[in-house]
């Protein structure tokens, strides 16, 4: 490069509106088209494309334009404008953190300008390592607050899908590379490189080296300090916010669903309020009563009575003549009970009232007595108290 | 048999439709009685009572469709409406008080006053200022006045309805 870095500085300067348009550009884009190139440049009425390209801040890719990731990198540090970065890419420091800290245990009393080297080169890599957190968490947090205030308007289940995304796959995998109590985390490795230089630089035979270890000792001891500070940012302030998002999303989500078509949705189950209270006064002596019936059941059985029976049917013909047969009758009652015993095995009440009825007939002619006598007959189970009737002619015979 | 202290007040008020909130001593009582009470009520009434860390309640097939109908409306307007006027409105509804004027200005002014008049208990002043009575009554707001209340935590048993129809709708989605 040619130009003094004064005269680049100077220049940054100068174009920085066209410079962090440019930036805007490949943030977007992830490249500065040939042809929004020249409309930036004519926008600003500053032709400086042969001086971007001298100066070594745009590189062509094909027919168009990337800015270097060193200068991009800076403009990105001014801006404060960091994009999360997925923790795979984080992830990274670990294997190059622990290759670094393994040669350096194992070579220990190796060549002494090589391990300076290498205890340089891992200073290196742990600051790296905590600026990309510390920038990923800084940037996850404005873009959590930013979707908590909705600033870009974006749909309620986008919304959702965002912050779930930001939960899985940001903020769970980084608070995992933090996780000091995780055995294959970085934060892991770092403490334990610490307790490494922690010996080493009180007990080592190489001045200058003693010195490295103590500055690398005091470097962690700070880097750990500001991870657990990250970590407790993660867990304790953007977690909860973040889910809260997700909640709320997801609540309001629901709701507006609903209110498409209230009537039509099935609601939660709200129990009917019973007018009637459980207790009262006499609620013990309500229940004891019905329990009371329920107390010395037996079983009780229900069978169909058989008819097998023909229907019988009062022939008063047959019986007039019987009446007549017999005449004098002195006890009609006492008749009417033996002349069906005669005639059937048992004999049914119902069999026996019919039979009286022949007493109601017109053409016969009763006698009471002169005193009301009573007899008992018995039919059946049943013994029924009758008159004594006496009937001594029946029609004019 | 013995039965544990506040047993009656209880039962009154879970069979009055009430939730009953973490605060009060009686659901400490069905807390540590929870395998007897989930016992008692569905041995009594074939009622299963849920005991969540925010309410316990009963749940029924003898419900009372409309007013729980209501109160999804209720809580879905006053949801919609204080998000869309930049409110945060789970923190408002979780933590805060709220003004009767304030519903009025909300439900007046609502995208959806079609569905507001059409609703029997939610139409006009005098129907929200009963139906919000109602709620007192079943403990899912507390009245802190006349015309001021808060929510209780019984309000989560909508709002886990709320999310449950998005579940739900993904899992239809998904088969």
């Amino acid at each position: 490069m040619k130009a003094e870095p004064k005269t680049i500085l100077r220049f940054l300067l100068e174009h920085y509106d066209v410079i962090a348009e440019l930036f805007e550009t490949q943030s977007k884009d992830g490249i500065i088209a040939f042809e929004v190139l020249n409309l930036i440049v004519s926008k600003h009425e500053s032709d400086i494309r042969s001086q971007l390209i001298e100066y070594k801040i745009l590189s062509p890719v094909n027919d168009n334009y990337e800015i270097r990731t060193v200068y991009y990198n800076l403009i990105e540090f001014i801006l404060s404008e960091f994009k999360p970065m997925l923790p795979e890419t984080i992830e990274k420091y670990h294997t190059s953190i622990a290759e670094l800290f393994r040669k350096i245990r194992e070579n220990i009393n190796g060549d002494k300008v090589t391990l300076s080297q290498r205890l340089n080169d891992l200073a290196i890599e742990v600051r790296s390592f905590y600026e990309m957190v510390e920038r990923n968490t800084q940037s996850l947090l404005q873009e959590t607050r930013e979707l908590k205030a909705n600033v870009k308007k974006i749909d309620y289940r986008e919304k959702i899908i965002k912050a779930s995304r930001w939960i899985d796959e940001y903020i769970i995998p980084l608070n995992k590379i933090l996780d000091i109590n995780h055995s294959t985390s970085v934060a892991n490795k770092l403490y334990e490189i610490s307790e490494f230089s922690n010996k080493y630089r009180l007990n080592f035979d190489d001045e200058s080296a003693r010195v490295q270890f103590e500055k690398l000792y005091f470097q962690l001891i700070q880097v750990n300090d500001n991870l657990l500070r990250q970590s407790k940012i993660l867990t304790n302030e953007l977690l909860p916010l973040i889910e809260r998002i997700r909640t709320e999303s997801i609540i309001l989500t629901g709701w507006i669903t609903f209110l498409k078509n209230p009537y039509k949705r099935k609601v939660p189950k709200l129990l009917k309020r019973k007018e009637v209270s459980v207790y009262s006064a006499s609620t013990f002596f309500n229940a004891a009563e019905i329990f009371e019936q329920f107390k010395n059941d037996t079983d009780v059985y229900f069978e169909d009575e058989e008819h097998n029976d023909e229907k019988w049917i009062f022939d008063k013909e047959h019986y007039t003549a019987k009446l007549k047969e017999n005449l004098p009758v002195e006890n009609f009652f006492k008749w009417c009970n033996k002349t069906l015993k005669e005639d059937y095995k048992t004999v049914e009440i119902e069999k026996f009232f019919a039979l009286t009825t022949l007493a109601f007939d017109e053409d016969i002619e009763r006698d009471f007595g002169l005193k009301a006598e009573f007899d008992k007959i018995k039919i059946n189970d049943l013994t029924i108290t009758v008159p004594k009737i006496t009937i001594n002619q029946h029609g004019i015979s | 048999m013995e039965f544990p202290n506040h047993h009656r007040h209880i039962v009154e008020d879970l069979m009055s439709g009430k939730f009953i909130l973490p605060q009060e001593r009686t659901y400490q009582v069905l807390k540590e009685n929870e395998q007897s009470y989930l016992y008692f009520f569905k041995a009594s009434f074939n009622y299963d009572l849920k005991l969540t860390q925010d309410y316990a309640y009963i749940v029924s097939d003898e419900s009372n469709e409309m007013l729980s109908r209501d109160i999804c409306i209720f809580i879905s307007l006053l949801s919609y409406e204080l998000d869309r006027d930049g409110k945060n409105f789970l923190e408002r509804i979780q933590f805060s008080e709220f003004e009767m004027e304030e519903i009025e200005n909300y439900f007046t002014n609502s995208s959806y006053i079609d569905l507001i008049l059409s609703n029997k208990q939610l139409k006009d002043a005098d129907s929200r200022k009963n139906f919000i009575n109602t709620l007192n009554r079943r403990n899912i707001i507390e009245k802190t006045s006349d015309n001021r209340f808060v929510f209780t935590s019984a309000h989560k048993f909508f709002m886990d309805f709320a999310s449950d129809i998005v579940k739900f709708e993904n899992t239809e989605k998904e088969d």
